[in-house]
């Protein structure tokens, strides 16, 4: 492979030439530099044609993502190619990560590693979501830009822990290694990982596409939600040693879910697999049976994978149940107890959180101070999940009296304690009370 | 009096506990020890005992109400959770607290000639390198793997540079020093004992096949045909990825061939700037490999089938470092062998 050394330019295939600064990372198939060009820091990935099946058919591919461009800016998409080399060798231009992100790898280690380049000593730095809003919003931003994807017609093809960067504070997801997204159906000659491939490619028999990656994808969330490995349990752990013929095993022909109502057979163990088990424990039924339903019936059929919508509603849903309570405890409001149907109660301190019903779902909206709901919430056009349409505040002027804000650009018609109904403009506010009737237009809420 | 002895904070400690009961059983005993002054007997002796006693007797109502606190608490738990499930035992119910995912286990084996023909520049680029290359494969595990290192030189003795395999983030590099004859073969016998789930490779979770790097620069003084029959036999050897370095003219190539069990995985350095290289590529490109799933190709269009698969990682290990090879430079041509 031919490697770059610090001050070297490569020639753009465009004209200009972009110096190299340093070296970002390794991967399988090349080195990530960091270089200068136009008087701008870019990340250059370079490739190790060696390694490559047919590197001018894929060089063709990066060319036609890079005149299609990003279906969202959640992707670090490829923006220039360079010029080939004598002998072949390419790479391309994206823009850099932000230092505001985190790796996912670093994000399931819960630390990173800094390493003192004099002495070569490494320290950990923790990595966390700072809110449980920030980490449920994470996962509707990988879901969300999944499905932009797949709505552009195109596959990510080899999905793994490397192919994301999340901002643990926000959730905002930048999604890298864009190089192998290809037309859904065709294939570069691509190289992934058994935990992460969907069984039928893992067994030979399917090449990667749309289908795959919603495994793969069911993957990714699992991992990022329950810490563990879906497919690695009792079963896995008996073989002791790893080897390729027992991945081939339990992540293809005899994959099975840790959870499998029907098969006992792969359960976590304790002592190695303690997050799952915590973690199951904690998230409400049915975000677990969506797992279910990916990793038993989707395994062998293609077709009854969980497609994006469905998870984003099940994550929009998951994100507007979570309780802020004041005594500090954050939670999913299934692990609150529910004294009856319209309320929830803290375990910790005893506080009761009133909830709002909203028209055109089942579930309740927990209330307290600084809930929200989105416009996507109120809106049936909208997908519109970022941003909040209202929020519960305390009455500036009269302390202790609640309500709500109309953040959203729309008027609402609300009943007001004299029983009749005003318009709240963006930007005005109402009190709750317990008839209180919020009219969005299409959808409707009420406490 | 106990009121004064408690904690700054008014919590009264179990050890602050224990030790007052036992000043109260001693001030008790004093009392009545002088009460009964009259009998023969050494009051400070009588005194002691009591204490032991009495100190005895606290410990067995320390352990006693523990129990019973233990099962009222078990008793109380039962009554609350309906659930009655066995996973009480995790109090802390927060979705955000997570430890690190579960990770698979790879402990790469470095094997070191340290014989007298290593002294001098062999050993010093050698050591030079290493240190350099620990830190350029800290991160090569990433999430899935913890990767270990464990080192083991043999000159007229075997020995491993540390008691037991190293995490890579912590791992520091002794520098080794050269001496006496090439004792392969008992480095062999060494490495197969210490290559079980009962001592190296303890991991309680998941484990990758090891990763074998044999450096030599010459021919084994001992008898190690046999050794290496045993090692053989070694499942973790059979499933591990096996490379070796010949340093050198005197390096028996066939000989490092029968370890790595093929061609591919066996080079050859001549001189210093080749050794360093080659250590490196071939330590970088066996712990990517070993640390990972094994690769999965797309060009496959039929099932695949355990035989297929089998090896897979080792050959692609050869593949790997023999594509390395050919667009290495040579970067100094003074030859190992020359200009002693």
């Amino acid at each position: 492979m031919v490697e770059l050394s610090i001050g070297q330019e490569v020639e753009m295939e465009y004209g200009g030439k972009a110096e190299v600064l340093g070296v970002i990372g390794g991967g399988g198939q090349g080195t990530v530099y960091l270089v200068r060009y136009n008087g701008m820091k870019w990340a250059l990935k370079w490739y190790d044609i060696d390694k490559m099946k047919n590197p001018k058919s894929f060089r063709k591919n990066i060319q036609n993502n890079i005149s299609d461009g990003p279906p969202s800016n959640k992707f670090l998409w490829p923006k220039y190619l360079t010029k080939e080399t004598p002998d072949g060798t390419f790479g391309y231009l994206m823009e850099l990560k932000p230092e505001s992100f985190d790796s996912f790898v670093d994000i399931l280690n819960t630390y990173k590693l800094s390493v003192n380049p004099l002495t070569g000593r490494s320290t950990k730095t923790p990595v966390r979501f700072t809110s449980l809003y920030a980490m449920v919003t994470a996962v509707i931003n990988i879901v969300n830009a999944f499905r932009q994807l797949h709505r552009a017609g195109k596959s990510y093809q080899d999905l793994n822990d490397g192919g994301f960067f999340i901002n643990m504070d926000t959730g905002a997801v930048l999604v890298c290694d864009c190089d192998n997204i290809a037309p859904d159906g065709n294939n570069f000659g691509i190289g992934g990982k058994p935990g992460y491939m969907a069984p039928e490619v893992v067994r030979g028999i399917a090449k990667p596409n749309v289908q795959t990656d919603k495994y793969s994808l069911a993957v990714v969330l699992f991992k990022l939600l329950f810490r563990g490995d879906p497919m690695e349990g009792e079963k896995v752990v008996r073989d002791v040693c790893l080897t390729e013929s027992s991945e081939l095993k339990h992540y293809g022909q005899n994959a099975v879910f840790i959870y499998d109502p029907d098969n006992a057979s792969n359960r976590p163990v304790r002592g190695i697999h303690d997050n799952v088990i915590k973690f199951w424990r904690i998230y409400p039924d049915y975000v677990k049976e969506a797992f279910i339903h990916s990793f038993t019936l989707g395994i062998s059929d293609p077709n009854k994978r969980i497609i994006e919508n469905e998870w984003q509603k099940i994550f929009i849903r998951l994100r507007s149940e979570i309780i802020q309570c004041s005594c500090g405890r954050t939670n999913f409001c299934s692990m609150f107890k529910q004294p009856d149907s319209k309320s929830f109660k803290c375990p910790q301190c005893g506080t009761i959180f009133d909830t709002l019903k909203f028209s055109n779902r089942k579930n309740r909206m927990p209330l307290y101070v600084g809930s929200v709901f989105y416009t996507c919430e109120i809106d049936p056009d909208s997908e519109d999940f970022q941003t909040i349409a209202g929020e519960l505040v305390e009455n500036r002027l009269k302390p202790g009296v609640l309500g709500f804000k109309n953040l959203s650009d729309k008027t609402w018609s609300v009943k007001m304690p004299d029983g009749d109904f005003y318009d709240i403009p963006p930007g005005k506010g109402f009190p709750v009370w317990q008839g209180l009737i919020i009219n969005f237009g299409d959808v409707t809420a009420s406490l | 009096m106990s009121n004064e002895k408690r904690g700054a904070f008014g919590a009264e400690t179990a050890a602050q506990a224990k030790a007052r009961a036992i000043e109260e059983a001693a001030a008790n005993l004093m009392k009545n020890a002088s009460s009964v002054a009259a009998r023969p007997v050494n009051p400070v002796a009588s005194s002691l005992a009591g204490l032991a006693a009495a100190a005895d007797q606290t410990a067995t109502t320390a352990k006693k109400s523990a129990k019973d606190a233990l099962r009222e608490a078990k008793t109380v738990s039962k009554t609350v959770s309906s659930a009655a499930d066995d996973l009480l035992d995790f109090d802390d119910d927060d979705p955000l607290s997570a430890t690190s995912v579960s990770k698979k286990s790879l402990v790469i084996f470095f094997l070191i000639d340290t014989s007298r023909s290593m002294v001098g520049k062999k050993i010093g680029e050698l050591n030079t390198v290493m240190e350099e290359l620990i830190p350029e494969i800290r991160r090569v595990g990433e999430a899935d793997t913890d990767v270990k290192v464990a080192v083991l030189t043999f000159g007229t003795q075997v020995r491993w540079m540390y008691t037991e395999p190293i995490l890579i983030e912590d791992f520091e590099w002794s520098r080794l020093r050269a001496d006496g004859v090439t004792n392969m073969g008992e480095a062999f016998r060494e490495l197969s004992a210490r290559m079980s789930r009962n001592s190296f490779l303890n991991s309680p979770s998941l484990s990758f096949a090891p990763v074998i790097f044999l450096m030599t620069d010459g021919y084994p003084s001992d008898d190690y045909k046999e050794a290496l029959e045993e090692l053989k036999q070694n499942s973790w050897y059979k499933y591990g990825l096996k490379a070796a370095l010949g340093i050198g003219n005197e390096a028996n190539d066939e000989m490092l061939e029968e370890f790595t069990g093929s061609k591919d995985t066996v080079v050859h350095a001549y001189s210093g700037g080749q050794l360093a290289q080659m250590i490196k590529i071939i330590a970088v490109t066996s712990a990517q490999i070993g640390s990972k799933s094994m690769t999965l190709s797309d060009d496959v269009n039929h099932e695949l089938s355990p035989e297929e698969v089998r090896a897979a990682k080792q050959r692609l290990l050869g593949q790997q470092i023999q594509d390395s090879m050919t667009n290495l430079g040579d970067a100094d041509a003074i030859s190992f062998d020359t200009g002693w």
